[in-house]
């Protein structure tokens, strides 16, 4: 059982991975549509919180 | 088949020498071993009557091998100097071919003489159970897996050779890959070899032969007395059992052709032992396995540092197959059957890191073994009945290889006159399976981790790579749409001084178009030296007013210290957004900067579909979770099973399946 939970939660995320990127969505971004609300994520710097 | 009647020397009764090859025939009326000379027949002495067995096979059977036919003639039964006896029946080829099949504890051997010419057949005191035979023997290579001593007890039908009754004579079993079989009969000089391998019933065509017969031959209980203290026992394999105890009055008994006799009172179980869990009777069948019944059960130990370590085995036994065990330790189970010692590469190794590979048949065909055991077990207490003479304090040396969930165990013990070598394979088996299978409830929860108990886990970490490489799989199909960051909007504002420190400056850009379902990446851009500009830009969407806001901060500092020239931050950064409906925008860029009595120029680029990772790593690291804590637990699962062995690996790599 937990097995068959284990399944669908990985194939639930490679879902969602794939819905995402075909959708343009970001999950860590700083705009105000950020799906996450998660600070933002500065390339040069890695996480570097808000303004 | 020219038939040649003649009368028994001895009783005057016929008898016929059906085959050119037979030497002696055995009087069917009175016993005498008739043979047949140059002149005239010889009584050579009488021989007993035939132990009746279970055997499926009788004289006049007729089978094929090879696509040859032939029929059995004759059985001589021979008896093993460690108790039981075996058949050796003579199979007569339709093309003069002369066979025997050997018939033990279930199992068939045809063999066939194999001149040796040029051969120094070795000595019967130089043959070494385990070791090879320089023997020319084809490409099968042997090993001796047992050498003893046999009695010629018994005869029926005719014999190819001179059978002397109760005449004792050495021989040598040896064994080789893929169930070759093969036997040195150190009774003629020089010795003869007789090579072959285990058939079945099915491949030498008697497996259907008399189907209503066998079938009748089931195993039939014996009731008997002891004739210790008169209580009423059962023998549950009467023509196998060579020692039964009493349950009554726990005494260990001879069995000597269905009559008892007591040889010593058994001591109780001390305290210290386990006690027996499995009844003795007890019939059960596991999931692919024929049906078995409990006959007997055996407690041993080894002695390790001074302490003593129990487990027990319960022999099983099914009359068509023979005879099986079923081993406790720590409340683990193994289902245990022989393997022919010739189906084992041993690499004659004792100590960490030993190995010995399995090539025999099965699921573990092919399987390396690690050493995890080398030690001298003892019989502390019996129960029940036994297929050779055991005894308490019987010693044997044992070796057990693992990989789980199986284990090879080498025995090797020694008798008066010779010595033999046991391979046996055995598989874990659940505790919840002993209990559906032999009806019982309960039993005692197993601790620890045994030598070939499986990680019951393996599945987490082999799914988590399976979907781990699914997720790359998708992410390569699906990097056309994250990739190309095709640039939408490229503009350069040249901010005029601010009015104070607090006072921001604004400028809009031109109109550019969006297209939807796809990120949007904003970069500014800016000559900073030793400074700093925040850049908070808005994306206004024309049709319907909507904002995005996006606050970028740029600063760059550099100079030189002790340690030379240093710098800090860049003069350009960047953020992303989730993609925006499709249309027509503008952005609204809204700066501040360290210099602000200074105008700033600042560069903005957009660029639709820009190439990110973040998602894949977060799904990446989603995924790995739980494989990650399944390997590390089956790490500790491995640590705990090899804490228990004599020959612990140094380093880390324990892992089992190795295949």
């Amino acid at each position: 059982m937990f097995k068959k939970l284990y399944l669908a939660f990985g194939l639930g995320v490679i879902l969602i991975y794939a819905v995402s990127t075909l959708f343009g969505w970001e999950f860590f971004n700083s705009g105000s549509r950020s799906t996450l609300r998660s600070p933002f994520i500065w390339f040069g710097g890695g996480y570097r919180g808000g303004k | 088949m020219s038939v040649l009647q003649a009368n028994c020397p001895s009783c005057a009764g016929t008898v016929e020498f059906k085959s050119g090859s037979t030497i002696v025939v055995i009087c069917p009326f009175c016993r005498s071993v008739v043979a047949r000379t140059d002149r005239a027949l010889e009584d050579l002495g009488k021989v007993a009557e035939i132990a009746q067995t279970e055997s499926p096979l009788k004289i006049g059977l007729r089978g094929k091998y090879l696509n040859n036919g032939f029929e059995l003639t004759g059985r001589a039964q021979y008896k093993h100097e460690a108790g039981g006896v075996w058949d050796e029946w003579y199979a007569t080829f339709s093309n003069g071919w002369v066979g025997w099949l050997a018939e033990a504890q279930g199992r068939f051997y045809m063999t066939f003489y194999q001149p040796q010419p040029g051969v120094q057949i070795p000595n019967y005191s130089d043959l070494q159970v385990g070791a090879p035979v320089p023997l020319n023997l084809g490409s099968t290579a042997f090993v001796v897996a047992e050498k003893g001593m046999a009695t010629a007890a018994a005869a029926e039908g005719e014999i190819p050779y001179q059978l002397v009754p109760n005449e004792t004579n050495y021989f040598a079993d040896l064994s080789g890959a893929g169930g070759a079989f093969g036997t040195i009969d150190y009774g003629t000089n020089p010795p003869f070899v007789f090579v072959g391998k285990q058939v079945s019933l099915q491949e030498i065509g008697l497996g259907d032969a008399r189907p209503a017969e066998r079938a009748a031959k089931t195993v039939s209980a014996a009731r008997l007395n002891c004739p210790n203290c008169g209580g009423r026992l059962e023998l549950r394999a009467p023509d196998a059992a060579e020692r039964v105890t009493c349950p009554n009055c726990d005494s260990l008994l001879d069995v000597n052709k269905g009559s008892l006799r007591f040889l010593h009172s058994l001591k109780n179980l001390s305290s210290a032992t386990p006690p027996y869990l499995l009844e003795i009777g007890k019939t059960g069948q596991f999931a692919g396995r024929d049906p078995m019944q409990i006959i007997g059960a055996v407690t041993r130990s080894v002695n390790i540092e001074g302490t003593k370590y129990f487990w027990q085995e319960y022999l099983l036994y099914n009359p068509k197959i023979g005879f099986r065990w079923l081993v406790q330790s720590d409340n683990h189970w193994t289902f245990v059957e022989p393997v022919a010692a010739g189906d084992v590469v041993d690499s004659g190794l004792v100590g960490r890191g030993a190995t010995a590979q399995y090539n025999g048949e099965g699921a573990a065909k092919g399987k390396s073994f690690k050493l995890f055991q080398h030690a001298i077990g003892i019989v502390e207490h019996v129960r029940g009945e036994f297929y050779w003479r055991i005894e308490t304090g019987e010693k044997t040396q044992m070796s057990d290889f693992v990989n789980a969930p199986f284990m090879l165990s080498k025995e090797v013990s020694f008798g008066k006159s010779g010595s033999e070598v046991n391979w046996s394979l055995g598989t874990y088996v659940p505790l919840k399976d002993v209990e559906k299978t032999f009806g019982v409830e309960a039993l005692p929860q197993p601790w620890n981790v045994a030598p070939n108990q499986p990680f019951q886990h393996k599945d987490l970490y082999k799914y988590g790579f399976a979907l781990l490489g699914l997720l790359i799989l998708v992410s390569i199909v699906l990097l056309p749409f994250t990739s190309g960051g095709g640039k939408v909007k490229e503009q350069n504002f040249n901010l005029p001084p601010m009015a104070n420190a607090q006072a921001a400056q604004i400028a809009f850009s031109e109109p550019f178009e969006l297209k939807g379902n796809r990120n949007v990446e904003i970069t500014a851009s800016a000559p900073l030296s030793n400074s700093w500009m925040d850049v908070d830009v808005d994306l206004v969407n024309e049709q319907n007013s909507e904002v995005e806001s996006v606050p970028i901060n740029v600063e760059f500092y550099s100079g030189t210290d002790s340690d030379g020239a240093w710098s800090e931050g860049s003069t350009s950064n960047s953020a992303i957004l989730s993609s925006v409906p499709a249309g027509k925008y503008t952005l609204r860029v809204e700066g501040s900067w360290g210099n602000w009595q200074q105008p700033q120029p600042v560069n903005v680029v957009v660029k639709q579909n820009a190439f990110r990772g973040v998602n894949f790593c977060c799904a990446f690291l989603l995924l790995a979770i739980l494989p990650t804590l399944a390997l590390l637990w089956n790490w500790t699962f491995e640590s705990r099973r090899w804490s228990e062995s004599m020959f612990a690996p140094v380093s880390s790599d324990s892992s089992d399946d190795d295949d």
